[in-house]
């Protein structure tokens, strides 16, 4: 029985503090997430909401977490709250406590305060050693709560207080740029909201070692969250640009689609589109294909079942790595001294298939290597247990079980080679066009040496990521330069994600079975 | 005495592809011809596709007759061709970059006032960075340029990128984890001309108006964006290099009453260490290849930005140059690009190297503590 109420007296102390840290970090949640949002100038200034500006509703928001989080820590000190923690916050919190707290002073001793170069030096060296050493030497609980508390509430007074606003301006020394208002209150806002939501998880977990891991992983977590949301964010801003002018046009019944199964004709009533550049592209990767992989597949093979470890494998190692890492603009230099003076003397198709061919060649040789090693030795040994020589065992055994890891391998790098733009501009050019390259249609015998020839293969022909750089560059046709970009950029995202996609998930897929 | 043999070339090249005498000669035929069509291709000679069409028959009948032997034949043939291909780039971007490199000397990495410790002029000074018209060419622009960007893209990508790697290898459940890693590995393939688009219709404009920049353009945003677009590769080589340290040694750790949090800071990410950097490093070999979105994006002035430390200005990097002026330059000038080239080929030819030895000694400590 008076177990039951002991636990029930803890509980709800605790709970107090649980809740208010968990109020402080909700809270730290809302405002951050409006902070980023605000900086990417979605919502302005202009935006009120509840009634209120966007930059005073947030530092109500910050001040609230101020004011929370001193409570935390000073509750925590008087024994309010029912917490463990340590001696101090660490020498780590302290330093970095203290430059912040340089930079706070310094800046506002500077900029508002109106103080001259030694001026705000001194006050923001005082300020900012005072800080490290009264973190250094505070305990935990109010160490790491009192300066993000403090801050909290001082940066919300500034807001709130009408001393920083949008109209506010800053012109660093030697940088030909300002920092507006409009930039300034949204970073400082998320910055402060971030330290302040790290003092209120380590509250809620009583501080101490606990404390701390709960603290670095809410900051780890916001960070890995907030990189995938900037990156999904880019790619559905493209995907709303694009959707709208790659579909004009677009129906099912009778099956149309203007943008992908047109050409770029110069003409108004026409909706120009990208067939030709998707025929480039298809084009550019059947020829890396053809040249890279066989040659990539053959040295994996001879790596992993030939080869001996030695001075040999080594140095090739080496140059795979090397062209692995390869700049591609290095391969479009190199294809423009090599290639084109030898086929044909101009930017060709044939060029840019060769160069890709060389770009695609390590990224498969290292990928197939990994599938065919992957094959398990005891494939190998019943296949020679049975007499069958190696070679018929590569060719039966090893090479079919590697066949998954191996394609995986293709599709991932041809997804890189199909978005390459850089070595195509030195190779291949190409601009807008209103045909397609015609590859098989052209080839034809003759009587000289090399006896056969294929104007579309010694021709420039377009290809979809260099007629996107052609849009930024040319300007096509002003009016509606941007939207056919735009609608290109979409479409090239589309077939190179797809790739990636399905090149992963059938990686997963297999190795899954290779588990199984 | 015995072990000579072995090191024989000719006896070594046998034993490896495994010659019998009376293909001997079949390969002699083929390999003769593959260097004639070389040979052939290299001066330029349409009469190439002869010999190429003898190598093709050679491979042909011995595909038929000697299929083992031929085919471990093409199989060296292949991994050789990989030291070729390293070798034939080298050769061409270095011969062709020969004219510019004769004629400026150190000058090449000149600034306007000649470089001078103690007295003694290590290098001449030039009256203009780039000048095509008096063919005066110093890439100590371009160089200030790429440093930059890739410094701002690695201050990026490297601190979020190794914690985002952090919570996906350790901290995310395992349901998060698998739908995740997969998205990542996706996000790194977005084309570099697409954020270099993005980069030039919408954050140029953003920038210019936000920050009240004086120009269209800066180092600052080329670096912005190329740390963003380096971003997934990083999180998902440094993921991989954080879940191949052994389970054994994070349970030692645990077991003696650590966090989970201090087992990663003590145990886990110092184990990772090489394979982190390794991924860093091959971060930072990109983000100096890096092509589109500096050339889209900057405004292509190649001048030291005044002053030095203003990332909101136009230089040029190594890259951008080459991808700007190809279109125009000719004898000299095109050389010069070349010297371009050079200097990022090295650079990241360095890099990767030093980013391969630190994974060797990754793989080698921790196959060791297994």
């Amino acid at each position: 029985m008076s177990y039951t109420t002991e636990t029930e007296l803890v509980v709800d102390n605790t709970s107090t503090a649980e809740r208010l840290a968990s109020a402080v970090v909700g809270l730290g949640l809302v405002t951050f997430t409006f902070s980023l949002v605000s900086l990417a100038r979605v919502i302005t200034e202009e935006t009120t909401i509840l009634g209120i500006g966007l930059y005073d509703f947030l530092a109500v928001g910050l001040l609230l977490m101020g004011v929370g989080t001193v409570t935390l820590g000073v509750g925590s000190r008087v024994g309010v709250f029912n917490t463990s923690p340590d001696v101090t916050p660490g020498l780590v919190t302290a330093a970095l406590f203290g430059i912040g707290a340089f930079a706070i002073a310094g800046f506002v001793a500077s900029q508002l305060l109106g103080l001259g170069t030694l001026g705000w030096l001194l006050l923001a060296a005082l300020v900012g050693g005072a800080t490290f050493a009264g973190v250094a030497l505070a305990p935990e609980d109010l160490g790491s709560t009192l300066p993000p508390g403090v801050a909290a509430i001082g940066v919300a007074g500034l807001v709130l207080g009408g001393i920083l606003t949008p109209a506010f301006a800053w012109e660093p020394e030697g940088f030909s740029a300002t920092l507006t208002g409009s930039m300034a209150i949204p970073l400082v806002l998320s910055v402060t909201t971030l330290v302040t939501m790290w003092a209120g998880a380590k509250a809620y977990e009583g501080y101490g070692s606990k404390g701390r891991q709960t603290a670095a992983y809410l900051l780890v977590g916001i960070n890995a969250v907030s990189i995938i949301a900037v990156l999904v964010a880019l790619l559905l801003f493209i995907a709303s640009k694009g959707i709208g002018p790659a579909f004009q046009g677009f129906s099912i019944v009778p099956l149309e689609w203007p943008f992908v199964t047109n050409g770029y004709s110069f003409r108004p009533e026409i909706v120009n589109g990208v067939f030709p550049a998707i025929m480039g592209t298809i084009w550019l990767v059947i020829g890396a294909v053809i040249t890279g992989v066989p040659v990539a597949v053959a040295a994996a093979i001879f790596l992993t079942e030939y080869a001996e470890q030695g001075r040999f494998v080594g140095a090739v190692e080496i140059a795979t790595n090397g062209l692995w890492s390869t700049p591609s603009v290095v391969y479009g230099l190199f294809g423009y001294a090599f290639l084109i003076p030898r086929l044909g003397g101009t930017t060709s198709l044939i060029s840019g298939m060769l160069v890709l061919g060389f770009m695609l060649m390590p990224l498969c040789l290292i990928t197939s290597r990994e599938a065919i090693k992957a094959v398990p030795d005891e494939y190998r040994d019943a296949s020679a247990a049975l007499g069958v020589s190696r070679w018929e065992t590569i060719r039966s055994v090893v090479l079919p079980a590697a066949m998954p890891g191996i394609l995986t391998g293709v599709i991932l790098g041809v997804g890189r080679i199909a978005g390459e733009t850089a070595p195509i501009l030195l190779v291949m050019a190409g601009g807008l066009r209103d045909d397609a390259p015609d590859v098989l249609g052209s080839f034809e015998f003759i009587s000289s040496p090399p006896f056969v020839a294929n104007e579309a293969l010694l021709e420039s022909a377009p290809a979809l990521p260099y007629q996107l750089y052609a849009t930024i560059t040319a300007g096509v046709s002003a009016e509606n330069a941007a939207e056919f970009g735009w609608a290109t950029a979409f479409i090239l995202l589309v077939v190179v994600l797809s790739f990636y996609a399905i090149g992963i998930a059938s990686r997963i897929y297999f190795r899954r079975r290779l588990n199984a | 005495m015995t072990e000579l043999p072995l090191y024989d070339p000719r006896k070594r090249l046998r034993r490896l592809l495994n010659v019998d005498r009376d293909i001997g000669l079949l390969f002699a035929i083929g390999g003769g011809c593959l260097l004639g069509t070389f040979v052939l291709f290299l001066l330029n000679s349409t009469l190439a596709v002869v010999p190429l069409a003898g190598f093709l028959a050679a491979t042909g009948y011995g595909w038929y007759t000697h299929q083992a032997e031929t085919a471990r034949a093409l199989t060296f043939l292949a991994t050789a061709s990989t030291i070729f291909i390293l070798g034939l780039i080298t050769v061409y971007v270095f011969v062709e970059a020969l004219p510019v490199l004769q004629r400026m000397g150190v000058r090449l990495f000149g600034f306007t006032e000649p470089v001078e410790i103690f007295g003694v002029t290590l290098i001449p000074g030039v009256d203009s960075f780039w000048s095509t018209s008096q063919h005066t060419y110093s890439l100590i622009p371009m160089i200030w340029g790429t440093f930059v960007t890739t410094l701002i893209a690695t201050a990026i990508a490297a601190p979020l990128g190794i914690a985002a790697a952090l919570f996906l290898a350790e901290i995310a459940p395992p349901f998060v984890r698998e739908t995740v890693k997969p998205g990542v590995e996706i996000l790194a393939g977005i084309p570099s001309i697409v954020y270099g688009y993005l980069g030039f219709v919408v954050l140029n404009t953003f920038l210019y108006e936000n920050l009240e920049m004086a120009n269209l353009g800066s180092l600052f945003l080329v670096g912005l964006v190329i740390g963003l677009m380096a971003l997934p590769t990083v999180v998902s080589v440094a993921d991989d290099a954080l879940t191949s340290v052994p389970d054994a040694m994070r349970d030692g750790a645990v077991a003696m009453g650590l966090t989970e949090w201090q087992t990663m800071k003590s145990i886990t990410l110092p184990a990772a260490l090489s394979g982190v950097s390794a991924a860093v490093l091959l971060g930072i070999g990109r983000a100096v290849g890096e092509t589109m979105a500096a050339t889209v994006i900057l405004g292509h002035s190649q001048v030291l930005p005044d002053p030095l430390q203003d990332v909101f200005d136009n230089t040029e990097t190594l890259t951008s140059l080459i991808a700007s002026q190809y279109g125009n330059a000719n004898g000299l000038h095109m050389n010069a690009l070349f010297t371009a080239g050079v200097v990022l080929f090295i650079t990241v030819l360095i890099l990767s190297i030093a980013a391969r030895r630190i994974e060797l000694r990754m793989d080698h400590k921790l196959g060791g503590g297994q």
